[in-house]
């Protein structure tokens, strides 16, 4: 709480127009963090938390990819190069917020609205990766995570708010506008939730020997309100601006370009909606994530669990207390599982604990199970509701001029 | 191109401020690309297979000496490629230190262990566990992001976008990635004009409604024409031929110094692995 | 009987509900320079992008080499081969420029057409010679001039030799120096067997880099001669808004309404 504060403060000084330069120039990458951005640098999570971040953007990259090009075909270089500096631009933008504050947008509602939510993933990514990578904002271990928050998390939140509040209604009703709002508000409130669990859960399980957190220092309880404070009213806001501003804009000046065709016959490059794409032509797609998936097993080859991965029976154990001792430099575990530990355990159940349920003998198995259980749970629930609402798109499409 | 005042109030100033920030970088970066010194003369392939091994490890290590130690070889690896250190100071290192450590700030207080010092007045704690908390994310940072801006400071970045095939990336990403490097300096120069061109009609100060049209309507404008712009450059690439494929052309070679460099900076990586597991 | 390179026949093309060619009739034999001149909005960018095969007529018919130009039979290998032979450097350079450096830009027409790697670069730098930009083989086009971006789009269809060369404004938004240096680089590329289609407005250029010209007013070619006649009918060309007139003082004190046109440059 005291770091909200401080953090107001130095806000208030920054735009409020007190003459103190110092602070401002102190202020802004602070207020920049918590109450705008929330690119995690290097540093932030651990190698587990990169890898399986990573490890989850990447099949989604892959689906976006096939969509997006089974749709815009030649178009898709032209047009999600261009979207992508797009978005980058747009990043820059200080968007002036009520009290007279600044935000800044990420661009995810506009993206989403106008292209559909596959090429948005793809082109918030490219820019975030340019952003990372040339411009050393964000951190290129942390970049998959970055990705996974803003880009494809965000994106499909902010296509089935933008569906849900705008419906059937016509193109360039104000319903419209709104939604788009809408759809970037919730978008970059999801993404900045993620990204606060992502770093609230560092301090928990990873500490070095004496106890100091290694990464991200703030456990679940500080970086939630912390990063959701900032980003409910000033980052969130800012989007909502951004993308109900520009899908106004364009209702009034061209609103072909937030018709639902995709592709043929247009000058422009069209939106590619999940609509207008069926589940059959997916299927290659979910064999080659399948293999993906049964690679997964290669993770058990790594001798003994993952270290700071313990459950809180292991500490009882004699056998895995040796091997907690032999990962952690020889530092033998407490004698008693510790208290935070205990606390949670009882919290949760995982229905895969240890990723085998007991009832199958082999831990492989269970390992492949449990990574396509996660997997296909994210990525199925998606697409049956987008088939569901394809459904209804279909008809939409018929509706609209 | 004036530079716009940091402290002044205005948002369309600001924006201004960070467009022509970011124009400025990347002209630093191509000209610093083209001095003499150890890392321009790498391979940009090696380059990255060298250096990012090194971020990566800065990143996630355990061992804060090992961080150190990767720092000042970050700091040594600078002085040899003849990047000044008021550069590094400038656009790295103070930066990274105000923003992660403010970050890290009420983390030594916050965080639960073994008491160092109190603070008179307030009688905060400061924690052993929180001290160690505080350097760690600094010290990531700084050398993390020291690596990072070195690769980027001492490369052309069309090259360098070329040489990230090396990491299997497919071909057609790196196309779109340069064309993406490409236009994002076009539309900046477009955002620019347009919020130059603002600026100079409005007289006052605007009220906060008015300049969030403003900025919704730059942001349209921008949006108008980046979809025209598509299809436009798709009229021009199909003129030239383009029927979908698309090609990388490089003109890298190596010898004997790259590899020399690359095992050395490859063998301190995996020490610093071995080291700070 | 030699085929024309290029048949129009009562093209219409309209977009946005805008008519950009009403009824286009015009046809150009191999080897012809033709200039296509023209206030903006006359259709003449839109009739290079007809005759360049990027978008095709509503009514009508275009024809190159006595083959027809439709969207049916453009595709796959014919195509390849047509845009070999048929360039097109547009009015906008940055549209033109979508590589991230200039050696990209001038080996991208030669990458589409497959050619082997190492011919490509041998002929990149043998043009970039040529264009006399060998100097910015690495430059980003954010990092050049507007004269240095046309040289730039010029070199990088000239790479393929082509037969056709179809040019839109090729001096607008140029300061005097850089535009009698594009018309010194024109009139040198464009020596020998190329068919030159030129559209532009101004009128400086035509006399060196055309032997025909077409008017064009609204959709339609309402004049057509040799350069020389066409730059001495001032009524013509005030009508067709390529020039204008404007009242001085006459040194006997009258006032009088005066055709006036920019001298050449060179």
């Amino acid at each position: 709480m005291l770091l909200l504060l401080v953090t107001r403060i130095l806000q208030l000084c920054y735009s409020g127009g007190l003459e103190c330069p110092w602070a401002a120039d102190a202020a802004a990458p602070l207020t920049t963090w918590s109450c705008s951005r929330m690119h995690i640098p290097d540093g932030y999570l651990s190698p587990s938390t990169c890898a399986l971040l990573y490890g989850t953007a990447i099949p989604f990259w892959y689906v976006a990819f096939a969509r997006v090009k089974r749709l815009l075909n030649t178009r898709l270089v032209p047009l999600l190069a261009v979207v992508s500096a797009f978005c980058f631009v747009i990043m820059m933008f200080n968007v002036p917020l009520p009290g007279g504050t600044t935000g800044h947008a990420v661009g995810v509602g506009v993206a989403t609205v106008v292209l559909g939510p596959w090429a948005s993933m793809l082109a918030v990514s490219i820019a975030l990766l340019i952003q990372a990578v040339f411009f050393g904002d964000g951190g290129i271990t942390t970049l998959g995570a970055n990705c996974f928050n803003m880009a494809i998390v965000g994106s499909l939140v902010a296509h089935f708010v933008y569906r849900a509040v705008a419906g059937r209604t016509a193109t360039t009703s104000s319903r419209r506008a709104l939604a788009a709002g809408l759809a970037g508000y919730a978008a970059i409130n999801v993404a900045a939730f993620l990204a606060a669990c992502e770093l609230g859960f560092q301090p928990l399980f990873f500490k070095d020997a004496s106890g100091a957190p290694l990464y991200a220092p703030y456990a679940l309880h500080i970086a939630i309100p912390a990063m959701m404070l900032g980003h409910l009213t000033f980052a969130g806001l800012a989007e909502l601006f951004v993308s109900g501003g520009i899908v106004a804009y364009l209702q009034r000046t061209n609103p072909a370009l937030l018709g639902q065709k995709s592709g043929a016959g247009t000058d422009e490059g069209g939106r590619p909606t999940v609509a207008t794409t069926g589940w059959s032509t997916t299927r290659p797609l979910w064999i080659r994530l399948a293999l993906l998936m049964l690679l997964t097993p290669l993770g058990i080859l790594a001798a003994g669990t993952a270290w700071g991965e313990w459950g809180t029976r292991d500490f009882s154990d004699p056998q895995m207390r040796q091997q907690i001792a032999a990962s952690s430099g020889n530092i033998a575990p407490p004698s008693q599982q510790p208290q935070g530990l205990a606390r949670l355990s009882s919290l949760w159940s995982a229905p895969f604990p240890q990723y085998a349920p007991p009832f199958l003998r082999r831990p492989a198995f269970g390992y492949v199970m449990s990574a396509v259980f996660g997997s296909g749970l994210i990525l199925g629930s998606f697409l049956l509701i987008a088939w569901m609402a394809g459904g209804r798109g279909a008809d939409a499409t018929k509706a609209s001029p | 191109m004036t530079r716009a005042n940091k402290n002044s109030r205005g948002v369309i100033e600001r924006s201004l401020g960070s467009f022509v920030d970011a124009l400025e970088y990347a002209f630093h970066a191509e000209a610093l690309a083209r001095k003499n010194g150890l890392l321009q003369k790498l391979d940009p392939r090696i380059k990255i297979l060298a250096l990012l091994p090194l971020i990566v490890i800065a990143a996630l290590s355990r061992r804060l000496w090992v961080i150190a130690i990767l720092f000042i070889i970050g700091v040594a690896v600078a002085t040899l490629s003849n990047v000044p250190l008021r550069t590094l100071v400038r656009r790295v290192w103070l930066g990274v230190l105000t923003f992660s450590g403010l970050i890290s700030l009420p983390a030594l207080f916050l965080t639960p262990g073994q008491s160092l010092y109190a603070l008179p007045l307030l009688g905060w704690v400061v924690t052993a566990q929180g001290l160690r908390a505080a350097l760690y994310l600094i010290m990531r940072a700084q050398t993390a992001a020291t690596f990072s801006v070195l690769l980027v400071l001492c490369t052309p970045w069309s090259s360098l976008l070329k040489a990230l095939r090396v990491l299997r990336l497919p071909i057609v990403l790196v196309v779109v990635l340069g064309m993406t490097y490409r236009y994002i300096f076009l539309l900046l120069r477009t955002a620019h004009d347009m919020f130059t061109s603002r600026k100079s009609r409005t007289v006052g100060r605007l009220t906060g409604r008015e300049q969030r049209r403003a900025a919704a309507a730059s942001a349209g404008v921008l949006m108008s024409k980046t979809l025209q712009l598509s299809g436009d450059v798709y009229l021009a690439m199909h003129s030239r031929g383009f029927q979908g494929e698309v090609y990388v052309l490089d003109e890298f070679r190596t010898d004997w110094f790259d590899w020399v460099t690359l095992a050395t900076f490859l063998t301190i990586a995996a020490l610093a692995f071995w080291f700070g597991r | 009987m030699t085929v024309p390179i290029f048949e129009v026949r009562d093209v219409t093309y309209s977009y946005h509900e805008v008519t950009a060619l009403d009824g286009l009739n015009l046809t150009i034999m191999p080897g012809e320079r033709v200039a296509l001149l023209g206030a903006n909005g006359s259709g003449k960018s839109t009739l290079l992008s007809i005759l360049d095969g990027l978008c095709f007529p509503e009514k009508g018919s275009v024809a190159f080499q006595g083959e027809p130009l439709t969207e049916g039979r453009l595709g796959g290998e014919v195509e390849i081969a047509f845009r070999r032979r048929v360039a097109l450097v547009f009015q906008n350079p940055d549209v033109q420029l979508f590589n991230p450096t200039v050696f990209d830009e001038v080996a991208f027409a030669p990458l589409q057409m497959q050619w082997p790697k190492d011919r490509i670069r041998d002929r990149v730098n043998e043009m970039l010679e040529q264009m006399e930009i060998a100097h910015l083989k690495y430059r980003s086009p954010h990092h050049l001039s507007t004269g240095e971006k046309k040289r730039v789009a010029l070199a990088s269809v000239l790479i393929l030799d082509p037969e056709v060369l179809l040019l839109d404004e090729p001096t607008a938004a140029l300061d005097p120096k850089s535009e009698s240096q594009m018309i010194d680089f024109l009139v040198s590329c464009s020596g020998g067997r190329k068919t030159v289609v030129t559209a532009t407005h101004d009128l400086d250029l035509i006399e060196d880099i055309a032997d025909t010209c077409h008017v064009f007013q609204g959709g339609r070619i309402v004049a057509k001669g040799a350069p020389s006649e066409i730059l001495n009918d001032h009524v013509l060309l005030l009508s067709t808004n390529l020039i204008h007139a404007h009242r001085h003082a006459h040194p006997s004190g009258e006032l009088h309404s005066h055709p006036h046109r920019h001298g050449h440059r060179h």
